[in-house]
């Protein structure tokens, strides 16, 4: 065992001040070095981490974590009830997700080991919130508990430390010979569990061009790729060097309509749309052909999964016949249909071509404007200007229908004019008091949604990931985990 | 030759004030900024406000200008929010990539670029001269990516010569830094190299059909004394030249050399600044290679006089 194992990603890390971030590349090495009260298990169930546990109160008002005892900070200090106060205020200021905190009245410290959440109002489903891992609210040290974004002293209490970070090069981690390993578990689950550190090291090395990443792969230069293109993995399929991990539960590819701005606010209009694509085919073209047809709003076998209810005669039709009659209905009169879409995220550019084209062949007069993804970001929050957006939602359908719709509901949706019956529904999902109860309430959003049609699934997208087959016991999940894993030549 | 050198230095001024005015406005009308990196696509209104105000973009664009020059008047370039440094450290430590990258991708290329020249002009209408410049269009003609690939796939992937990638400092290990800035400098070279052998070939055949070649020849000097310490010596300023606009080129940064073989140099540095709307390091980062190209000119046209004396005394 021992030994250093070199991952490739192809983007810098924006910070390894982890609350702070919801990028991906990001998230790949912090979820190595730090950890949360609560995270997500293997089937996306809260489950303790640095809590022992959590006991709410019956009025749904008190959340009381009892705190493990023993777990030390990578600067050799235990970690108690003070640090865990001081890393909530801050996340609560400056963490990027911090609005997850919202309906917490106070955090009190009442005890040594034991933080209390006092909460404005009931609200079920907080700790599936609080487990999220987008910006996860991970415990930091009391001292970096006023720093300011970027500022802390990047200690975490997770299995690997972080000793150097180069940017546009590597962050390179070592074992934390004194971590706290959590005796509860047999093994690592989720983003909790018992995790065991085998490897001395682990580098993380940005790669930025995929071909470079291929041939270090092929080389044994880097031993895991975190994402290799479809094409170049199917070449390598025989290779007895290479093991390939296929995820197909990765993201969500979407297609969200302007509700707001002509001829998007025509509801005919946006049901033409519907109707005259064919995901097969942009989902084939996007994702390089890894990905599940899937009409339904979260992933298929998960708690909430209702199938493809209301999607029939909706998903997946390729009827430009119909689409032309929704058109003329619509009183379409060959205005421009603006596609707005990025050259940073691939599946983005090469979505808004299919989709672009099947609409032209259906007469809509579609035209696509390509920017960088600071652009494409700043534009979509105009209300006018665009009328599709393409995009690829990872984090959220992970997370499950409460994030997804807290996109597509409030003052700001991500299509624009809000929908005052989706958002009686949102409400109605997060003080939903059973699971059941809230997968009713999730039912009739997924119904509203092919009502109105002003956000269009296209597909579930995968990601392909590669390792020298010298890595043993690697598992795709939503980073690469560093720790459980070990080399044999 | 001193009075040359502080004309030159005074008029860089103007220059550098336009470019550090230039990049502070485009940044301001380019639509888009840092909370795209850090709210991600699903922050809110409010989130995304909140980031714009953490990191000063909610100030009026004169309070940000205002703050800007009185920095950059004493000296500091700005402090870079995401890479949490300051602009100058985030840029010199990048420099140490590109410079190692540029001088020996420079060294190759003109060592090559002038020999492949000379050859061409020396041996005018022969295979020789035609093979020359088939080589020079063809580096000038591949794509520079493509090239690194191959070079990867030979040396990297198949006979597993050279690491297909990465930075390794000088300072820590020289073989390895050598080993890791082969591929790339070469890569790099091919490319540039095409441009000096070209010029040094038509620069050359002008000065070989000159009379002082005729009489040097006549009075029975040496080919290679002939060619090299008289024709090369009078061809040089026009080469000169390519090489002084190849040197500010590459130490610019090359970025997609620098992309290929991950290396972390000043192109990707701006790049990378730019994607993320890292506006302090984009400004700053600007300042420094057109600094970069400023001081290579002069430098180059001190070397115009060391060449020629004509240009030194005025003539």
């Amino acid at each position: 065992m021992g030994g250093d194992l070199v991952v490739a990603q192809s983007s810098n890390p924006p910070s390894l001040d982890a609350m702070t971030s919801s990028s991906g590349a990001s998230r790949n090495i912090t979820m190595n070095v730090y950890e949360t009260l609560y995270g997500f298990n293997e089937k996306i169930e809260p489950m303790p981490i640095l809590a022992e546990t959590v006991e709410i109160s019956d009025d749904g008002l008190k959340y009381r974590f009892p705190l493990r005892k023993g777990v030390l900070f990578h600067n050799g200090k235990e970690m108690t009830a003070k640090d865990v106060k001081a890393s909530l205020e801050r996340y609560r200021k400056v963490g990027a997700t911090g609005s997850l905190l919202e309906p917490v009245e106070s955090i009190d410290i009442t005890g040594d080991y034991e933080v209390t959440l006092t909460m404005k109002r009931p609200t079920p489903t907080f700790l599936e919130a609080f487990c999220s891992p987008r910006a996860p609210a991970v415990i930091i040290p009391e001292e970096d508990g006023a720093a300011e974004v970027n500022k802390t002293s990047l200690v975490g209490t997770g299995p690997y430390k972080i000793v150097e970070f180069v940017p546009d090069s590597h962050v390179r981690l070592e074992r934390f010979t004194d971590y706290s390993q959590d005796t509860r578990y047999d093994g690592r689950d989720g983003f909790g569990g018992k995790k065991t550190a085998y490897l001395d090291s682990a580098t993380f090395r940005i790669i930025p061009e995929p071909g470079a990443a291929v041939a270090a792969l092929q080389a044994g230069e880097i031993q895991i790729l975190d994402q290799i293109p479809v094409p170049a993995a199917r070449r390598l399929e025989d290779n007895p060097d290479i093991d390939l991990y296929e995820n197909l539960q990765w993201a969500f590819n979407v297609f969200i309509l302007n509700t707001n701005a002509p001829p998007t606010d025509n509801p005919k209009f946006r049901e033409a749309v519907q109707v005259a694509l064919n995901m097969e085919e942009i989902m084939g073209i996007s994702t390089e052909g890894l990905f599940n047809l899937n009409p339904g709003w979260v992933y298929p076998g998960t708690t909430y999964d209702v199938g493809d209810l209301a999607s029939a005669g909706y998903y997946n039709q390729a009827d430009t016949a119909r689409a032309q009659a929704l058109l003329k209905e619509a009183g379409y009169n060959n205005e421009e249909f603006t596609i707005l879409t990025d050259s940073n995220i691939p599946e983005h550019g090469r979505s808004a071509v299919v989709i672009a084209e099947q609409l032209k062949a259906a007469g809509i007069n579609a035209v696509i404007n390509q920017v960088d993804w600071p652009t494409a970001l700043k534009l979509r929050m105009e209300d006018t200007g665009w009328n599709g957006w393409t995009l690829q939602m990872g984090i959220e359908p992970y997370l499950g229908p409460v994030a997804i719709m807290s996109t597509l509901t409030g003052k700001r949706p991500h299509f624009v004019k809000n929908d005052e019956q989706l958002d009686g529904l949102y409400q109605e999902l997060i003080t939903g008091q059973t699971s059941e109860e809230r997968k009713a309430t999730f039912a009739k959003m997924q119904t509203r949604l092919y009502e109105t049609f002003s956000i269009i699934k296209v597909g579930d997208s995968g990601l392909m990931q590669a390792s020298r087959s010298s890595v043993k016991n690697f598992k795709s999940f939503r980073f690469p985990r560093v720790y459980d894993i070990w080399l044999e030549n | 030759m001193t009075l040359f050198i502080v004309r030159r230095l005074l008029s860089a001024i103007p220059v550098l004030f336009v470019v550090s005015l230039m990049s502070f406005v485009i940044m301001w009308l380019v639509p888009g900024d840092i909370t795209a990196v850090l709210g991600g696509a699903d922050a809110s209104p409010e989130e995304i406000e909140r980031i714009r105000e953490q990191v000063g973009l909610d100030r009026p664009i004169y309070e940000r200008a205002i703050i800007w020059y009185s920095s950059l008047f004493h000296g500091d370039l700005g402090y870079s929010y995401l890479l949490d440094r300051p602009v100058v450290d985030a840029v010199l430590e990048r420099l140490q990539v590109t410079l190692s990258l540029a001088t020996l991708a420079l060294v190759i290329a003109t060592l090559v670029g002038v020999l492949l020249g000379v050859l061409a002009a020396v041996k005018h209408n022969t295979w020789l001269d035609q093979g020359s410049m088939i080589a020079a269009l063809v580096g000038l003609s591949i794509p520079d990516f493509w090239f690194g690939i191959v070079l990867i796939i030979l040396f990297g992937v198949t006979l597993g010569w050279l690491p297909t990638g990465g930075f390794v400092p000088i300072t820590e290990d020289v073989l390895g830094w050598a080993r890791s800035m082969t591929l790339p400098a070469l890569t790099l070279a091919f490319t540039q190299m095409g441009v000096i052998a070209r010029m040094t070939r038509s620069s050359m055949l002008d000065v070989l059909n000159q009379d002082f070649i005729r009489t040097a020849r006549a009075k029975g000097m040496r080919a290679h004394t002939v060619v090299f310490k008289h024709a090369l010596r009078n061809a040089v300023v026009p080469i000169l030249t390519v090489v002084g606009v190849t040197t500010g080129v590459l130490l610019s940064g090359a970025v997609v050399i620098e992309t290929v073989f991950s290396l972390p140099g000043v192109g990707r540095l701006i790049i990378g600044s730019i994607q993320r709307r890292d506006f302090p390091i984009i400004q700053g980062g600007l300042l420094v290679t057109a600094s970069v190209f400023v001081f290579v000119n002069i430098i180059v046209d001190m070397l115009y006089g060391f060449f020629d004396p004509r240009v030194r005394d005025g003539r």
